[in-house]
């Protein structure tokens, strides 16, 4: 487990140069991730930080973690296959809101009912950026972009609705707006025990549309604990998540005040009592035996 | 900008020049992230720029860090690098690709005056008169800067008032 | 005496004809005889046309057998729909349900006299003994007892003990109709007497398995504490042995929300250091394909086994083919080297399967074991295998030196670097499907590109090298030759064993080692050989054209190729052997009789 020696932001940050436009808001989200990651204190070497494909999902290259910058949409299946594999590790999960919610949306649910204990981090950008500007799940309905000359026809996905109908423990957003409030999220999200999701507003500077730029962001942006919002009340959670696109509310949306067992927790319980007694691996073809 | 936190109260002359320590290196990382971006996309006036004002901050963090050093040798800090986000550090958004060294003097203009704001609105909460004192000093000191930077700035020739995205390639898909 | 005959059995669903094939072959096993057993069904879930063929022997059994020595047909129209998946002959003894109504001399057969046609009133005498129709399986059982000698005391015994928690009741019933079943045959004897030999083997150990649970068996064995996937016929079995069975040794299942979830799991537990797997049939391989492209230019370790059906799509999910043998070669797009074993046996699937773990292991590759519905399916008894000589290769890890800087794909003499995995200090890197430098890096320098292919294809020059991976059997100087792989590859080897006794010089090929193509040990091969055979259940003959592709094949190498469901019997190959040998004779006399 953890050693218990102090960690500083810079201690995650790697020598690789982020390819990112220069302004871009996930130059903030990654700085939220060092120091989340220092304030927890585990060794760059036990965390595991998966990633899809995306100008986000450059992101574990950037920390001194193990990073797994994988295909496009795959971020989760493959942290889950981790965190099965070594229940230890600290496994994050990071992507856009296409690899996310688009490409790999069909992921999420599954990733939430078993309750793994993985974060996950999307930055959200409304917009496809590494491919140069198409629509993605969260563009807003009516926006145009070189794949929607005349307008979107379409209603974005609302990320915080979805993961919290599907039942996910720890439901949060935050945005460089509050890097302060960024980093303690992503702090909270990690240290809770089972999935944990963060939407992150992050703005893309060359395909954004100016309202999601910081300044568009600072002027909807409601804090939820200045709100009163009771994190512990799942029905108002999905109340105020609704506003998604509206409003930007940050903070934590929700977190189970009694956290489910972990799918992860209930392997290693399962292992501890089959493997009791069980005969040795190299004897498994005595189950063939027919007496 | 924004602490998490200080309770500027009780901050003791310490724990003040501690945190003074910290404004400055956080400064001087976001310059030199600031400038590794700009030499990643090839514009290396601006980076120069930034790289300059990584040294400038790194010069006043060591003076500072001296004068803690020398009132309090090697007593453990009580701040930490958590408690303040972008106090002098421009803001991660203020880098644009291709920014003329006209927008690069800017961006530092801009966190100058942020951090003169910060200590001015610091101040009436203090209590100690020692840090009262280095407040003043910190804040004079952004004054200090921000008339330099506005010299530098005057001295360039003036801007075209053109944009950048009539001229530069669009983005590449990746 | 016998020392070999091939039971063919059809019925609907409700019959139990499949149960009754795996109570023949426990209690050959019993007996100490060797047995395999196929099993194959139409689409419905349950009640549709069903069908087993049981091979029981005295010496060991090499396929499930050409034409039938004994078919059972409980329904002339389930037995039909199988058609040459249960070839009926002229040395064949048909048995059939009276109640079909269907005189002797009439049964739908066309152009085949078999040795002995038996109306048996199965139904009535089931329903006489056991009060139920449904025991007409075991009736049948009795009349197998009776006329071919096998299992008088075992198959009661094996059903006694299956049925022990359910009752006596039950035990008597079926007993009763066994009796009466065997009674029946007693009092009507076979014109020509078809009892097997007692087996040398009687009273030893006997394993009974079918080639998905060997090859999950093997998988633990040989490491593996990971498995993600998702149901596919027919390959699902290897799941829920691990699910069975892995928790045991610490290792974990996940059953994912779909193939490439499950793919992508494996691939994530490799990247944790854990030895994974995933398994499919077709149309999850499609699904999966870029995930293995993933895990080839992450060099990650990683086993996919391939249940092979009838394809495209959803094709013949419940029938054997080999017509994934390109997909498997040649899916996840760029260039990429992606090993493929296949095994002919379920008794050699535990040997393939460790042998896919270790080359994985080895070249950080993920290997592809090409499996296919009848071996998945079918069950063999088996001597017991002495596990203590098969070795485990483990991927190799940075130690020491190695971790100082360590570069993830450092370039080195045989191309393999050493591979850390998270909780190892020292070791971080960033694993990607992005094209890296040495560090693991993203680049995209088309120099870096160009040596890191290099790296990552001619790591697998050694392998290609491997002729353990390769038998040969016959004369290795023949001017004949037949080459086959997979479950064809059972059918050619008795095939072989046949035109040897008949004087035919001949020699057999059976690659282990599919991908890459090793243009050596064939070249070699092929040296001696004039005129060839390459039989496969593939439509567009994919084995002979991946050959053509990789080595100049001699002119007179022919392909033998058919689509799935389609099985070959040895007699075919002998036919297409004669065949061979005729021509060949021909070009010889041509060559001593010069043209004037």
């Amino acid at each position: 487990m953890s050693a218990t020696c102090e960690y500083q932001a810079k201690d995650y940050k790697s020598d690789l140069k982020p390819i990112w436009c220069p302004g871009c808001g996930d130059f903030s989200v990654v700085q939220g991730i060092y120091r989340a990651l220092a304030a927890i204190g585990r060794p760059p070497h036990e965390i595991a930080f998966v990633s899809g494909i995306g100008c986000s999902s450059r992101i574990p290259g950037y920390t001194t973690a193990y990073g797994f910058n994988s295909v496009h949409g795959r971020s989760l299946p493959i942290a889950q296959g981790i965190k099965l594999a070594n229940p230890d590790l600290l496994v994050l999960a990071a992507g856009g809101d296409g690899d996310g919610f688009s490409i790999g949306g069909g992921h999420i649910a599954h990733l939430i009912r078993r309750n793994m204990d993985i974060t996950y981090i999307v930055m959200d950008n409304q917009i496809y950026g590494l491919t140069k500007g198409q629509l993605s799940p969260t563009s807003q309905k009516g926006r145009t972009t070189c794949t929607s000359r005349y307008g979107s026809l379409e209603e974005p996905v609302n990320p915080l609705l979805y993961v919290l109908a599907y039942g996910a423990g720890f439901v949060a957003q935050a945005s460089p707006t509050d890097l302060a409030g960024m980093a303690a999220t992503i702090e909270e999200a990690i240290r809770y025990p089972g999935f944990a999701f963060v939407n992150i507003q992050s703005p893309c500077v060359t395909y954004g549309e100016e309202a999601q730029q910081i300044k568009g962001l600072k002027a909807i942006s409601e804090n939820l604990t200045a709100l009163g919002h009771n994190p512990a009340d799942r029905l108002a959670a999905m109340d105020l998540a609704q506003h998604y696109g509206q409003k930007l509310h940050l903070g934590v949306f929700y977190r189970n005040p009694e956290p489910a067992p972990t799918y992860d927790g209930l392997v290693r319980e399962r292992q501890a009592l089959l493997s009791k007694d069980a005969p040795p691996a190299e004897n498994i073809l005595d189950l063939f035996i027919k007496k | 900008m924004t602490t998490r936190g200080i309770d500027y109260a009780s901050l003791s002359l310490k724990d003040a020049l501690d945190l003074a320590v910290l404004i400055e290196e956080e400064a001087q990382e976001r310059y030199e992230d600031f400038a590794a971006q700009m030499e990643q996309h090839r514009t290396p006036e601006a980076a120069t720029f930034f790289r300059l004002m990584a040294q400038n901050e790194a010069k006043h963090g060591e003076e500072l860090a001296a004068r803690r050093s020398s009132l309090f040798g090697a007593e453990p800090k009580a701040v930490t690098r958590e408690m303040i986000y972008d106090i002098e550090a421009p803001d991660f958004d203020a880098a644009r690709a291709f920014m003329t060294p006209r927008q690069a003097m800017k961006a530092a203009l801009a966190s100058e005056v942020k951090a003169h704001a910060f200590f001015v609105a610091a101040l009436p909460a203090l209590k100690d008169a020692g840090v009262k004192a280095l407040f003043e000093e910190l804040r004079d000191e952004e004054v200090h800067h921000t008339n330099l930077v506005t010299a530098e700035l005057a001295k360039l020739p003036p801007d075209s008032g053109l944009s950048d995205e009539d001229f530069v390639d669009e983005p590449a898909a990746q | 005496m016998r020392k070999d005959l091939v039971f063919g059995m059809a019925g609907s669903g409700g019959d139990g004809i499949v149960s009754a094939g795996d109570s023949l072959l426990q209690a050959a096993a019993a007996e100490g005889y060797h047995g395999v057993m196929t099993k194959s069904f139409g689409s419905q879930i349950r009640g549709g046309e069903s069908s087993c063929r049981v091979r029981i022997s005295t010496t060991p059994i090499l396929n499930p057998g050409g034409n039938l020595d004994v078919a059972v047909a409980l329904n002339w129209d389930d037995f039909l729909k199988f058609g040459a998946e249960l070839p009926v002959s002229g040395n064949t003894v048909v048995i059939y349900e009276a109640a079909t109504k269907i005189l002797e001399a009439d049964i739908p057969l066309v152009g085949v006299t078999p040795l002995q046609v038996i109306a048996v009133p199965i139904a009535e005498m089931a329903k006489a003994t056991a009060g139920t129709e449904r025991a007409k399986n075991t009736v049948v059982l009795g009349l197998i007892a009776g006329w071919f000698g096998i299992g008088a005391v075992a198959v009661m015994k094996g059903i006694r003990k299956k049925l022990a928690k359910k009752g006596e009741e039950l035990v008597d019933a079926n007993q009763r109709a066994f009796d009466a079943g065997r009674a029946f045959a007693m009092e009507h004897p076979l014109k020509v007497s078809m009892n097997v030999a007692a087996s040398a083997t009687k009273g030893q150990v006997k394993l009974i398995t079918d080639g998905n649970d060997m090859c999950a068996a093997a998988a633990i064995f040989a490491g593996c504490r990971f498995f993600g996937g998702y149901p596919i016929t027919p390959s699902t079995e290897v799941m829920q042995f691990f699910t069975d069975h892995v928790w045991k040794y610490n290792g974990a299942v996940l059953q994912a929300e779909d193939e490439i979830a499950g793919i992508g799991a494996a691939v994530g537990a490799s990247f944790a250091g854990t030895k994974s797997m995933t398994a499919t049939s077709g149309p999850g391989l499609s699904l999966k394909s870029e995930m293995m492209g993933l895990a080839s230019i992450a060099e990650l370790p990683l086993v996919i086994v391939d249940v092979q059906r009838g394809g495209p799509s959803t094709g013949l999910p419940t029938k054997t083919e080999q017509s994934d043998l390109f997909a498997a070669a040649f899916s996840a797009h760029g260039d990429v080297i992606r090993p493929v074993l296949a095994p002919t046996s379920v008794a050699d699937t535990f040997r393939i399967t460790i042998e896919a773990f270790n080359i994985a292991e080895y070249y950080q590759t993920p290997v592809i074991v090409l499996s296919d519905q009848e071996i998945a399916s079918r069950k063999e008894t088996l001597d017991p295998i002495d596990t203590s000589q098969f070795k485990i290769i483990n991927r190799v890890v940075p130690t020491g030196v190695d971790l100082v800087d360590y570069k993830r794909f450092k370039q080195t003499d045989n191309h393999i670097s050493p591979i850390s995995h998270p909780g190892m200090l020292g070791g971080t890197y960033l694993a990607s499907g992005i094209e890296h430098v040495e560090s693991g890096a993203p680049t995209n320098s088309g120099s870096v590109h160009q040596r890191m292919n290099d790296k990552r294809t001619k790591k697998f020059d050694p392998l290609k090298e491997r002729k353990d991976l390769f038998e040969v059997t016959g004369n290795p100087d023949a001017p004949i030759a037949i080459l086959a792989w997979g479950s064809v590859a059972g059918v050619c080897r008795e095939a072989l064993e046949m035109a040897q006794a008949e004087g035919i010089n001949v020699k057999l090929m059976v690659p282990y080692l599919l991908y890459p193509v090793a243009e050596g040990i064939y070249n070699e091969f092929f040296q001696s050989v004039q005129k060839g055979l390459i039989v496969e259940q593939t439509h567009l003959a994919q084995t002979f054209k991946l050959l053509r592709m990789h080595i100049d094949l001699p002119k007179g190498v022919q392909s033998l190729a058919r689509s799935g469901a389609n099985p070959f019997l040895p007699t075919d190959i002998v036919a297409a052997l004669h065949r061979l040998l005729s021509e060949l004779q021909r070009s010889h006399e041509g060559q001593l009789q010069p043209q004037e």
